[in-house]
């Protein structure tokens, strides 16, 4: 059989460092960017490399499902899919966190106050378990972009989003009430591309954790 | 149309899905029977008790119903455990090692997907009342056995003994929630998580790293040296020996192309009754595992007749999927054209050589039979376009 290696990458913010990180680990990359038409991109070589530049949002089930052996995408979209991925590396880049943001003038607010208020979301997954965990029912929103502005508009009463400087929330005056967790970007594998190609896969996923530990140089 | 639903996760299975099955399973059962095996059958649902006897509670993942007595039923999620009922109520008496075959459906109450269903098919083996690496090696070496014959081409098997992780943490005072988080950890190669679980434990440096190196030990013997600080955990200890001695019965077997040592192989936290050498096989043309199993010695004593057992079991579903993506000449020809002399000389000609073929007997034309077959790998286009 020949030998393929299959990543995804996600295109959009994450792209640029996942380029350096690869030039780092001695990847060939020439030439990969999201303005090209081509959204697939294969180097010669053993074993051959083959890229898939998708949406963050679909690296999980192009791993899950074998399509790529790895993948590279932020842990707020693995942990919103609950796909069954293996998380081999955190590589620190694409910092967010997911917080629960208010209009500024319910700022006072405590965590109980939420009971049965309605949040607006891009992750409801997220939003329901977090709330769960916290003994909350809550009525949830599902929104595919710009939740920020659900609250200004009376859709909702709150939302939960990721956020990374927290300018876009300060924009439409809205406050943070609480942060439910950090993400950052991972490398994930498919399970088992890890195990039948594990001569080429396993000693990659070591020297990007390597270069993670030494800092990527931008 | 709600009349023309099925429940989701379920589905129909077509003629030619039918044979391949049939036929699958008939080849298993050869070689199980070759080996001494005996079929059993169980019900199809059980009683909850039993079911959660050894896999522990996981109700989500199973399909419950009540009994009009008030007892709570469940769709079986698998075998073994209803094998081990069955062999501790029924065959006491009779003598051991017992080997015992199926072929069933079970059920689990799972996302569906390509490859996972909520029904699904297994065919597997129990061996009773063996202890033993060569025990363990029989199971292993028939599961090779098996997947050779039933037409794999590349597969591999990863063997594992669970005693090596459970070992790590028999001396650590931790809570059961920890350990299951950390298995499940391990299970899902999540270093990242793992890594910081196991920071906030109490415990020495020297058992972290060793815990945290699991997941990526994979490769041929070798791996069972690179296990770090190993001589600080006597049950850990035991267990590598027991893996080494199967991996040594595996080679007389002739089998240790096809298998891999790999620490990380815990099989699913739902299936918890596992206590020595446990396994998995895998197909590249797959991204899930086709067949798990292993030794799981305390199983029986909880249905009051302590025996060891090993098994495993093949998901046909998962097994057909693979083998029809193997599969690439067609084995069947439609054939069309103008004279029907012609083809009906060609057409015999053809199933003489054993080749399975349908006549278009509607004269279509070229083009239109074209459309018709489009996207269609099982049945390759014959036209003849003399007059």
């Amino acid at each position: 059989m020949d030998n393929i290696l299959t990543i995804a990458l996600s295109k959009g913010t994450l792209l640029k460092p996942t380029i350096a990180l690869l030039q780092q680990a001695g990847l060939p990359c020439e030439g990969i960017t999201e303005d090209s038409r081509s959204m697939i991109f294969t180097f010669p070589g053993d074993p051959q490399i083959k890229y898939i530049i998708c949406r963050p949002t679909d690296v999980p089930a192009y791993v899950e499902h074998g399509a790529a052996d790895l993948g590279i995408v932020g842990k707020d979209v693995i942990v919103e899919q609950g796909k069954d991925l293996f998380e081999m590396a955190d590589l620190g880049f694409g910092y967010c966190r997911f917080v629960v943001a208010v209009p500024a003038h319910m700022k006072d607010l405590a965590l109980q106050d939420l009971n049965y208020k309605r949040v607006a979301t891009k992750f409801p997954s997220v939003a329901e378990r977090f709330f769960r965990d916290n003994g909350l029912q809550v009525e949830i929103i599902t929104l595919h972009g710009n939740i920020e502005l659900a609250p200004l508009m009376g859709l909702s009463d709150m939302i939960v989003d990721i956020v990374s400087s927290g300018r876009t929330l300060r924009e439409n005056n809205l406050v943070e009430l609480v942060s439910i967790m950090d993400s950052t970007t991972r490398l994930v594998a498919n399970r088992v591309s890890y195990r039948t190609k594990y001569q080429e896969v396993q000693p990659l996923i070591e020297k990007m954790q390597t270069i993670v530990k030494g800092g990527i140089n931008q | 149309m709600d009349n023309r639903q099925i429940p989701k996760g379920l589905r129909d299975l077509l003629p030619e899905e039918v044979k391949n099955r049939r036929k699958l399973e008939q080849k298993a059962m050869q070689i199980f029977t070759s080996y001494g095996y005996k079929e059993v059958m169980t019900p199809t649902f059980e009683f909850l008790e039993v079911v959660e006897t050894g896999s522990g509670k996981h109700r989500e993942r199973l399909f419950l119903f009540m009994d009009r007595e008030g007892g709570i039923l469940s769709l079986r999620p698998e075998m073994t455990v209803s094998i081990a009922r069955l062999a501790s109520m029924h065959l006491r008496d009779s003598s051991f090692p017992q080997r015992l075959f199926y072929s069933a459906n079970v059920f689990r109450h799972v996302q569906p997907h390509l490859a996972q269903y909520r029904e699904f098919w297994q065919t597997g083996i129990e061996l009773l009342g063996a202890s033993g690496p060569w025990a363990d090696a029989e199971a292993i070496s028939l599961a090779v056995k098996l997947l050779q014959e039933l037409g794999l081409n590349d597969f591999k098997i990863s063997i594992n003994q669970i005693g090596i992780f459970n070992g790590l943490l028999a001396n650590a005072t931790i809570s059961s929630d920890d350990k299951d988080e950390i298995r499940r950890l391990v299970e899902k190669k999540d270093l990242v998580e793992l890594e910081r679980r196991l920071e906030k434990l109490d415990m020495p440096d020297s058992w972290k790293e060793t815990i945290a190196r699991l997941p990526v030990l994979h490769g041929g013997l070798e791996v069972l040296n690179k296990i770090p600080y190993l001589e600080q955990h006597s049950i850990t200890e035991q267990a590598v020996k027991d893996l080494l001695h199967v991996y040594e019965a595996l080679e007389d077997y002739g089998v240790a192309e096809h298998i891999v040592i790999d620490m990380g192989v815990l099989r699913e936290l739902d299936l918890d009754y596992y206590t020595g050498v446990i396994f998995e096989g895998y197909s590249p043309e797959l991204g899930y595992g086709l067949l798990g199993g292993g030794r799981y010695d305390n199983l029986m004593g909880q249905f009051g007749f302590p025996c060891p057992a090993t098994g495993f079991a093949l998901g046909m579903d998962r097994l057909a999927l693979v083998l029809a993506r193997q599969e690439e000449e067609p084995g069947r020809y439609l054939l069309g054209g103008r004279n029907l002399r012609a083809m009906v000389v060609k057409a015999e000609q053809l199933r003489s050589e054993g080749k399975t073929v349908e006549m278009d007997v509607e004269s279509n034309s070229l083009e239109t039979l074209q459309d018709k077959l489009r996207g269609r790998r099982d049945l390759c286009l014959i036209y003849l376009d003399e007059q």
